[in-house]
This record gives C-alpha cells, sequence and structure tokens, in this order.
C-alpha cells in the first residue's frame, strides 16, 4: 500500500516508522527543511520537502496512485486543506486527519475526510478508562454505524434502582448490552431485570443520545460512583 | 591498497569512462571484481518497479559502453541496472549489500549558478558510504 504522510513532526515520523516496518511504501511530506533532512538520514529517502496542502507538492508525491493519505500536521486546518485536496484533485480512496480540536471533528466529516482522529479525544477516553470519576465511560467508537459503547456504572442515588428496565425512559437507538453485577456473571438485562446499586451497565447508543441515557440510568445529577 | 570489489557508478559520462579505465587498473593488480551500475530515478509518480522503456534503453546502452571500455583495458566487468527514488542512497545500499571495499565515482567539472558544485549525489555517497571512495575528477574549461 503507498501512503503518504504530511507532517514531519513526531507524530509523522513516528507513524512513518511503523508503516514502513508494516512493509508499506510510505512518503512523508515536510516543510522544513532540517526535518525533511532528519527523516532522510534517519529512515532513508522517505521524505520530501514541501507543503502538502499544495497540489504540486501533491503530484510530485504521486498523491495519484496513493491508497491513503494521513494529515498529522499540529494545524487542524492544513489537515484539512491536505486530505481535501488529496480526495477531490487525486481520487485518494482513503483520507485520514489528525485534529486537535474536537469541535474540529463535525466539519472535518461534513467535508469528506474518511477518518478524523482527535489527540485530545484519545486522551480524554484514557483518563475516563484509568480514572473513574467520570459517570459515563466510552469504550468503543463505531464509526461507520454513528455508534458508541459505553459503560456506566449505577450510583447509590440513582433513581433508576428498584426499576425494572422497561419502566426506564430509554432514548430510541439505546440498548443495554451487558448487565455486570458484584459476585455474579455478566448476562444480558432483560426488560423486566430489576437495577440495582452499583450495577455496572454496557450500552450501545448513538453520541447525541449519551446524555439521555445517563439521565435515564443514573438521574440528572452526575454524582461520582 | 588493495580492492577485492569496486564499485563504478555510472551516467554515461567522458569522466565515467575514465573511471572504468582507472578501476581496470586498480583491480588488475589483485584482480579485484569490478561492479559498475546505473541508476534510474523514477518519480514518485510511478511505482519503483515501472518500467520506463526509453531510461532502460538509454541505461542499457551506456552500460554497454562501459563493457566495452573496460574490454578495451582488458578486464571483464559485471553490469547492473537498478531502479530507486534516489541515486545516492541508492548506491550507497548497492555498496553495502554488494560488500565493496571502494565506490570510484568519475565526475565531470559542474557548475551551478555560476560557481562550481558537486550535485546532490556525490556529497551524500561522501557523507554515508561506509567504504573508501575515490573522486575521478575532469578538469575544469
Amino acid at each position: 500500500m503507498y501512503i503518504i504522510v504530511v507532517g514531519g513532526g513526531r507524530v509523522g515520523y513516528y507513524l512513518a516508522k511503523a508503516l514502513l516496518d508494516e512493509g508499506h511504501e510510505v512518503l512523508v511530506l515536510e516543510k522544513n527543511a532540517e526535518v525533511t533532512e532528519h527523516i532522510c538520514n534517519q529512515l532513508g529517502s522517505v521524505c520530501l520537502r514541501g507543503d502538502g496542502c499544495e497540489v504540486t507538492t501533491l503530484a510530485d508525491a504521486g498523491t495519484g496512485r496513493a491508497d491513503m493519505l494521513i494529515a498529522v500536521t499540529g494545524d487542524d486546518e492544513d489537515n484539512l486543506v491536505a486530505c481535501q485536496v488529496a480526495k477531490h484533485k487525486f481520487n485518494v480512496p482513503r483520507t485520514i486527519a489528525r485534529i486537535t480540536n474536537p469541535q474540529n471533528e463535525g466539519i472535518f466529516k461534513k467535508l469528506g475526510i474518511d477518518v478524523t482522529v482527535s489527540s485530545t479525544d484519545v486522551i480524554l477516553e484514557h483518563i475516563e478508562e484509568e480514572v473513574p470519576t467520570h459517570p459515563l465511560t466510552r469504550l468503543l467508537t463505531l464509526r461507520e454505524k454513528d455508534l458508541e459503547i459505553v459503560e456506566i456504572k449505577i450510583p447509590a442515588d440513582s433513581p433508576a434502582i428498584g426499576k425494572q428496565i422497561k419502566e426506564l425512559l430509554l432514548p430510541q437507538r439505546s440498548t443495554l448490552a451487558l448487565l455486570i453485577r458484584k459476585k455474579q456473571k455478566p448476562r444480558l438485562p432483560r426488560a423486566d431485570t430489576v437495577l440495582q446499586a452499583e450495577d455496572q451497565i454496557i450500552a450501545v447508543t448513538p453520541p447525541e443520545s449519551k446524555e439521555s441515557l445517563q439521565t435515564a440510568l443514573r438521574g440528572s445529577g452526575t454524582s461520582l460512583p | 591498497m588493495a580492492f577485492r570489489k569496486i564499485l563504478v557508478p555510472v551516467i554515461g559520462t567522458k569522466a565515467d569512462e575514465e573511471a572504468i579505465r582507472l578501476g581496470c587498473q586498480l583491480a588488475s593488480k589483485n584482480k579485484a571484481k569490478i561492479c559498475v551500475v546505473y541508476v534510474i530515478t523514477i518519480k514518485r509518480a510511478l511505482p519503483l518497479n515501472a518500467e520506463i522503456e526509453p531510461e532502460i534503453r538509454k541505461a542499457e546502452d551506456i552500460l554497454d559502453r562501459m563493457e566495452g571500455v573496460a574490454e578495451e583495458e582488458g578486464y571483464e566487468i559485471e553490469t547492473d541496472l537498478i531502479q530507486a527514488r534516489d541515486a545516492g542512497p541508492a548506491i550507497v545500499d548497492e555498496a553495502v549489500e554488494r560488500e565493496v571495499d571502494l565506490i570510484l565515482i568519475g565526475i565531470a567539472y559542474k557548475t551551478r549558478f555560476g560557481q562550481f558544485s558537486l550535485g546532490n549525489v556525490v556529497p551524500y555517497i561522501l557523507k554515508n558510504a561506509s567504504c573508501r571512495v575515490i573522486l575521478y575528477h575532469q578538469p575544469g574549461k
């Protein structure tokens, strides 16, 4: 697979290195002459000096035959332009952009970027997993289906305690997939399952319904578990 | 100093022919092997294994001519054609792969913007080669 990486910073360098190790043909586009030389010295002649947002540079890089373009500069706007030019001018089948501002994710999607990777979101996800201060933890994002798999813990003061699942006002398209109760085997929740304090629920939900799901299971407050 | 394997990268200039003659003289003492290579640089727009017929024909003509020069010196050489993105790294890699102990390069006098210039390939080889390098430089005008 021929992969073009726009941006030869730390992310771009290690990404290119990993992709080369996997046996892909890789080319890094980097504006800075010193960085370009450093990458060529370290990885071989896999770095081309130039602006990845410019059509001429992308043409020199052979973008027309690239299978994928990954824009990982520190600038969201540059990443967007590089991906858009690659997508619309050179018909690159897959474009991936790094974003630092998570709010840009929607705009990038609307403008046709196939995949966005938000470093801020990735760090936040890890914090959510490692530090149990968040009422809802995102475990996995199913981008193509626009769904997320989340984990919710039922606190002792939740209004859902003692209620059957069918009595709860769950948002549409949200499904409770697994119930984990202390000292018991994980099981599939049924409509007549009664929730208890400290229950852990694994649910599948669209991102926009996360808040409603959280309210239904934990109440309107977001007190710590 | 004795050399067992000599690599001579060529581009088809007069300086290359003279470098081949010099290589034959250096090699004859120890019956060293001479490998002559021509590097076809492939643009990124094409895959590395693209077959560019005119370039291949030109390279084969040059290598045939170099073989003729070596024959005139009474020596037999090995020739090879390499396709790479950049000539410098390709020559350095080839030297390592073939375990040569000398790279012999013939260079013609060149100027760039009115100043004497060695180009990009020769400085790269001088900087990165893991074996000895001899530059055979033709005098300027």
